[in-house]
């Protein structure tokens, strides 16, 4: 395609050109003389167009926080770059350039509308963020595959297409292949499919439609499956009891184990293994039920005091509400009496009891606050001990429940123990059994050797319990004092701003009543 | 048979004499006896009168009829003479009555065989007919009394001692007893003595049902369990003492205003008590009662059939009862009636407390479905419990009434000619029949302030089929206010409208079915001096409009035939909150005052904030120094904004948003001006339809339906004019021809030949003049056209442009019938040889020269 400005020299996106360009499109008339009386700041710009400017490089547009529309047709540009910070995007046009590539949009989660047409694209791909996207238009590209339609399957909203120009458009079987793939289509290549077209389409890649439809469908099954399992088990952390619910906790207990996974091969250790896990497991799942339910309790408390909190604020600020209301009616009154009062002693007089009554009102105001602290701060003190108790409690029972199991394992130890000696004694005089493994038979030198594996297999898993109980404590007090702090803090934030309004209006109310005295001495 | 039937009479016979020398023993006299009085047949034959004039007689003259104006040889033979079964019937009746009268010497006789008015004696059982009506309306008990105390004239009984003469009342119950037992109720028409305001249907005493309010039920606010971290209220400091005292002091003034009440009522009862009825006790009256069991009819109650309400049976009004009957049997009570009714027990199986006439009466002989019998079977079954030789009891002989009938109109029209007076306590109601006033009222009620009703308080009206919807027009005579309320379907949607006066600009305030309204206006309240309205639902989030209006400004007369609208002095409006705003840019108030051209608005509060922001403009237009026009200056714009931001303190913006505002302003006036235009509207329209009242007739009423009877008899009108084309189109063409021959004689050949040859030819003649004809008419056509050509390109120069238009539309229209010619000739030209070969060919078949042509073919 010939062009126009070929002879031109590339230009660069500068500060200059972008403020002749805004200044050009900005408001007109009586507005635009006040806009250039005051100047025009980029970040309130929302459209801009930059067509025909010869631009090579995308650049100096990230002060353009919240344009929605963006023009950059006709250009040179080669490489799709410097719009991330453009994340107010609706509307695209990038038609008409050297582009071979599509990359830098993964910012522009709002993009409606994204024009590429007549570029050097070769491969759709880089769109994934694109979720709104409704008009896509990749017309005179490069686009040999058909399986590139595929890609687009994922935009849900995506209703109009235009690909007539690419190496795709010519097959036989595109448009049939486009309507097949794309059902909620509308407009393909500028044209509307007809219903007919569609059946046809529909019918013919039936089959491969079909399939590719179940692949999907699996797909999603299992990213939800996934999704609510990792909701699960955020729940269970929320109860500090993840993993308590089966034989989690006992499996890790053994697989650093490396002696006490040996010595399970002993004859009769298996037995009462089996016996020692299901015990355990079952403290396991106490422990895990309990915690649920404490959680349960702890959300109602929070749920409860929130409510409560939130009540008590809202009928403060109707109160404040009211009195404010109360007070403008006054004020409208009282303004246009001083405003029609010639007199001045009377002037005065009048001036003087408005100053009053605002000082009234801020008093009022502030009482308001100072109360509503005051009830805040005492049902916050009474949620703090609650809470505290309720996790204080809760900790203490699973410490009993956690001393259980080593209870348990303690107990199994010394089976253990009693068997390993016993097993000990017998290869000592001699009378092996003969289906004793063999990496277990250096165990079973003297005394001493057996004690220790024994005892570090023990060790190892009253750590393991140790550490279970450890984090499940530390976590839940942590929980707790972050939740107590951030109440505390909440409100104290609440009352900073709360004090500011009041004076902030307070102060506008003020000046008000100032620029009238004002006036009147200038009268 | 005959042995059979007389062996029940006896067995009948004895039992009732037992039954009743039991009764007598248990019967203690009633104070007042009255004397014996002859039988009661010709109440009996008034009511049968009544009854049959249901039936046959115009319901428009029911009150004017007398005995004589009933033809009775018109009536059915069911009327006018005793069928076998009924005679038997009437003989045991007879022989119950004597051994009643012997055994109880002191009580009234046995209201059993009044003369119907064929003067044929008839057992009152049988002259219930069981009738269900068709109408859906009819199928409550409560909607069929009101409609028998509607449809019946009431005629009070000249001498309440006297109950042979006339009696009314049993004419209402029997008839209301019919259509009940016809829909299923277990219901049962009763002799017995009523108090003097039932017996007369004055319900002077009574407060209307109308007029008494619906008690809202208070419903106890539950309270809400406080919260566990609910707040504590501040230290109250106001003293206890002081509120107790203050307290005290409430209930006494309250103890001493609930005494004078009290006073006051006492007074108005013993002022109300009207001097009491010498013939209390005695006054004999016909009812209905209705026993539970049968349609889910959870305790019996009487019905009054005069005035259609229902009563409990421990009534003070109901005094006493002989007996009752329905359809079936006949039972007389035993029962002491010293207290009333309120001690009777209505369990008619039991033969100490009510003596029956017939034994287990198990057949039914009505026109009733196969269920409902079964179901009534049943019931007797259980009645009579214990009653073995129930192959030999006595049926009750099928009711000798015509099936009652009740035409359309007269089921509308309701009460006789239309028209119902009731007189109640302070108040008075009047009904019409729908239709009967053109303006559609239907029901007034009349409230007065004292009891002679002439103060008047009050006037309610309800309307019918009214095209404008009004329903109920409610006068206030004290306050001057009048309320209409409207049904849904008027065209401005209007639900009510009170207003002192139809004046414009007047105080009104009118309610809008806001779902029916494109701008979801709900309400428009006006004053002399201003306007406000409220909305709901409206996408713009407007929720009240409020317009004050300035004194009018004298105009010149130049234009004063022009509407000269009063000048807006200030507008405000609300909205609520849009959700999609944020708060600070959602505007909850923005008042225009106009004439100071200035604008205020008020932001919406934000969730947590007590203050919301507020911005002023003031639009001056004024010139700098330099002489240019000033567009913006910062103290054109004074706001206060709870958050300051960046960009609202630009000029640009304010610039913006008041040139927006101002718009918003034109727009606002428009619409001020429009609902002041609405207003005129409506007012305009209430007018026209008090003075036409065009009452709307459902399509569905074929009989009023005007238009659908124009309808139908164009359709009957264009099916007679098809028919006579139809008779048309086998016109004989011969005949004509036909008949310049000799009559009588058998066609010849020959003659046939000429037939046939004179009709083509005369076909042919007439079809070439036709087209001559045509001809002719486009030759003058087109020489007039050329004519007037002629004349134009003469006189071309000095005609005036309205001689040219309109020699311009001359041309076009005369080429246009030119054409219009051509195509007619052009077309009689190709189908006149079809036409002549048709009409050849009907010849050759024609059945008259068939015979002659076949031969020459």
């Amino acid at each position: 395609m010939h062009r126009l400005y070929n002879s031109l020299e590339p230009r660069v996106m500068d500060e200059d050109m972008l403020k002749l360009a805004v200044g050009e499109q900005g408001p007109r008339e009586e507005a635009g003389q006040l806009a250039r009386q005051e100047g025009i700041l980029f970040k309130d710009v929302l459209s801009l167009r930059l067509d025909f400017q010869n631009i090579l490089r995308i650049d100096s547009l990230w002060e353009f926080e919240n344009l929605t529309k963006l023009q950059l047709d006709n250009n040179i540009i080669e490489k799709i770059e410097g719009l991330e910070q453009l994340v107010h995007l609706v509307w695209l046009d990038l038609s008409f350039n050297n582009i071979e590539a599509i990359e830098g949009l993964d910012t522009l989660v709002n993009l409606e509308d994204l024009s590429l047409f007549n570029n050097r694209i070769s491969k759709i791909d880089s769109l994934d963020a694109l979720v709104k996207l409704q008009v896509l238009s990749l017309g005179n590209n490069q686009i040999g595959n058909m399986m590139n339609i595929i890609y687009l399957r994922r935009f849900k909203d995506l209703r109009t297409l235009s690909l007539s120009g690419n190496p795709i458009a010519e097959s036989e079987d595109y448009k049939m292949f486009v309507c097949a793939y794309l059902p909620d289509l509308v407009y393909l290549d500028f044209h509307r499919i007809d219903d007919h077209m569609k059946e046809m389409a529909e019918s013919k890649h039936q089959y491969s439609i079909d399939e590719l439809k179940h692949r999907e469908n699996l797909i999603q099954s299992r990213l939800e499956d996934e999704q609510a399992q990792q909701e699960e088990l955020e729940k269970h952390k929320a109860a500090f009891v993840e993993h308590l619910n089966g034989s989690f906790l006992f499996d890790s207990m053994y697989t650093e184990d490396v002696e006490g996974n040996k010595l399970a091969y002993l004859p009769g250790i298996s037995e009462l293994l089996q016996a020692y896990k299901d015990k355990f497991v079952i403290i396991c799942l106490n422990i895990f039920e309990y915690g649920l339910k404490q959680q349960e309790k702890r959300k109602l408390e929070l749920d409860t005091f929130n409510e409560c909190v939130q009540e008590a604020i809202q009928e403060n600020q109707e109160q404040g509400k009211h009195r404010i209301a109360k007070f403008e009616e006054k004020h409208l009154l009282s303004l246009n009496a001083i405003r029609d009062e010639s007199e001045l002693t009377n002037f005065e007089m009048k001036i003087v009891e408005y100053g009053k009554d605002i000082t009234e009102l801020f008093n009022v105001l502030m009482t308001l606050e100072m109360q509503l602290v005051e009830q805040l701060e005492e049902t916050i003190n009474m949620f703090e001990r609650n809470i505290i108790d309720l996790v204080a409690l809760f900790i203490e029972n699973v410490q009993s429940l956690m001393a259980q199991c080593r209870d348990l394992e303690n107990h199994h130890h010394e089976k253990l123990l009693e068997i390993s000696i016993n097993t000990l004694e017998k290869i000592l005089k001699g009378d092996v059994d003969e289906d004793l493994p063999d990496d277990l038979r250096p165990l079973f030198v003297d005394k001493d050797t057996i004690f220790n594996a024994v005892g570090a297999s023990h060790d190892i898993h009253l750590l393991k319990i140790d550490n279970r109980e450890d984090e499940l404590v530390t976590r839940a007090n942590s929980w707790c004092t972050h939740l107590v702090d951030t109440i505390h803090k909440n409100e104290i934030m609440r009352n900073r701003r709360r004090v500011k309004e009041i004076n902030q209006y307070i102060d506008h109310m003020q000046n008000e009543l100032d620029s009238l005295e004002c006036s009147d001495v200038i009268d | 048979m005959e042995v059979l039937k007389e062996k029940v009479e006896e067995e009948a016979a004895t039992e009732r004499a037992e039954a009743a020398e039991r009764g007598e023993k248990l019967l203690r006299p009633l104070d007042a006896r009255r004397e014996e009085a002859p039988m009661t047949q010709e109440m009996l034959r008034d009511l049968e009168k009544k009854l049959s004039e249901i039936e046959i007689v115009v319901p428009e003259q029911p009150l004017t009829f007398t005995k004589d104006s009933i033809d009775i040889s018109k009536l059915p033979l069911s009327y006018q003479s005793n069928t076998l079964k009924e005679e038997h019937l009437l003989q045991v009746a007879d022989n119950f009555s004597r051994q009643y009268s012997h055994l109880c010497p002191d009580r009234v006789p046995l209201f059993l065989h009044p003369l119907n008015e064929c003067e044929v004696p008839k057992f009152v059982s049988t002259t219930i007919r069981p009738t269900l009506m068709p109408y859906p309306e009819l199928y409550n008990w409560d909607s069929c009394a009101q409609f028998v105390s509607d449809f019946l004239s009431m005629v009070p009984l000249p001498d309440p001692l006297k109950p042979h003469q006339k009696g009314n009342c049993f004419d209402f119950s029997t008839l209301l007893c019919s259509m009940l037992i016809g829909a299923g109720y277990d219901a049962y028409c009763i002799n017995g003595y009523g108090s003097q305001d039932i017996c007369h249907m004055d319900l002077t005493r009574d407060v209307c049902p109308l007029t008494m309010k619906h008690k809202e039920m208070v419903q106890e606010e539950e309270k809400v369990p406080s919260k566990k971290y609910a707040i504590k209220p501040p230290r109250d400091l106001s003293s206890r003492f002081e509120q107790e005292q203050e307290m005290k002091k409430q209930e006494e003034m309250k103890g001493q205003e609930e005494k004078q009440r009290r006073e006051e009522e006492a007074r108005l009862l013993e002022v109300e008590k009207a001097n009491i009825d010498p013939l209390h006790g005695l006054r004999v009256h016909s009812w209905v009662v209705v026993l539970s069991g049968k349609r889910e009819v959870p305790e019996s109650f009487f019905i009054d059939p005069f005035t259609a309400r229902s009563y409990s049976t421990q009534d003070d009004h109901f005094l006493g009862i002989e007996s009752l009957w329905n359809h079936k049997n006949y039972w007389i009570n035993m029962q002491d009636c010293w207290n009333g009714c309120k001690d009777l027990i209505f369990d008619l199986g039991d033969p100490v407390r009510w003596e029956y006439l017939l034994l287990g009466t198990d057949k039914s002989h009505l026109s009733l479905t196969e269920e409902e019998d079964d179901g009534m079977n049943d019931n007797d079954d259980v009645e009579n419990l214990g009653k073995e030789d129930e192959d030999k009891s006595f049926d009750m002989p099928p009711s000798w009434v015509e099936q009652i009938e009740i035409s359309p109109e007269a089921f509308e029209t309701r009460c006789p000619s239309g028209k119902k007076v009731i007189q109640y306590k302070r108040a008075k109601l009047e009904k019409w029949a729908p239709y009967l006033n053109n303006n559609g009222l239907v029901c007034r009620l009349t409230t007065y302030e004292d009891l002679e009703c002439t103060k008047t308080l009050e006037i309610k009206e309800w309307y019918q089929n009214r095209e404008d919807m009004l329903e109920l027009k409610h006068i206030n005579k004290s306050t001057g206010l009048n309320i209409d309320y409207f049904k849904p379907g008027h065209p401005q949607a209007l639900r009510a409208h009170s207003y002192v006066s139809m004046q414009p600009e007047m105080d009104r305030v009118m309610e809008f079915y806001e779902t029916a309204r494109v701008d979801g206006l709900v309400k428009r309240e006006e004053t002399p001096s201003s306007m406000t309205e409220h909305y709901r639902g409206r996408s713009d989030f407007l929720s009240y409009r409020h317009v004050d209006f300035g004194p009018r400004v004298k105009k010149l007369a130049l234009n004063s035939a022009e509407s000269n609208p009063r000048p807006v002095v200030k507008i405000t409006e609300r909205f609520s909150r849009n959700p999609e705003k944020p708060a600070d840019e959602d505007v909850a108030e923005r008042t225009f005052l106009i004439q100071e051209e200035r604008i205020q608005l008020r932001y919406h509060c934000r969730d947590d904030h007590i203050t919301a922001s507020k911005r002023e403009f003031l639009r001056r237009t004024e010139v700098d120094s330099k002489g240019n026009k000033i567009i913006m200056t910062p103290d054109m714009c004074i706001s206060f904004e709870v958050e300051p931001m960046e960009h609202t303190k630009k000029l640009l913006y304010q610039y913006e948003a008041m040139m927006k505002l101002r718009n918003e302003e034109k727009l606002s006036r428009h619409q001020a001006w429009e609902s002041e235009l609405e207003v005129l509207e409506i007012l305009k329209l209430q007018e026209e339809e008090d003075d036409a009242h065009t009452l709307a007739i459902s399509i569905y009423d074929t009989k009023r339906n005007e238009k659908s009877k124009e309808y139908r008899e164009a359709m009957e009108r264009v099916m007679h004019e098809e028919h006579l084309r139809q008779v048309e189109a086998q016109l004989d063409y011969l005949a004509p021809f036909l008949a310049q021959l000799p009559p009588g004689n058998k066609l010849t050949r020959w003659q046939a030949m000429c037939v046939k040859e004179e009709c083509l030819s005369d076909f042919k003649q007439r079809l070439i003049d036709k087209a001559n004809l045509i001809q002719a008419r486009f030759e003058k056509e087109t020489q007039e056209l050329q004519k007037k050509q002629q004349w134009y390109q003469e006189n071309q120069v000095t005609l005036t442009a309205e001689d040219e238009d309109w020699y311009l539309s001359y041309c076009s229209q005369a080429m246009f019938r030119i054409r219009i010619l051509e195509q007619r000739l052009n077309r009689h030209k190709e189908q006149a040889p079809l036409k002549y070969l048709a009409l050849e060919e009907k010849l050759h078949k024609d059945p008259r020269l068939v015979e002659f042509l076949k031969v020459f073919v």
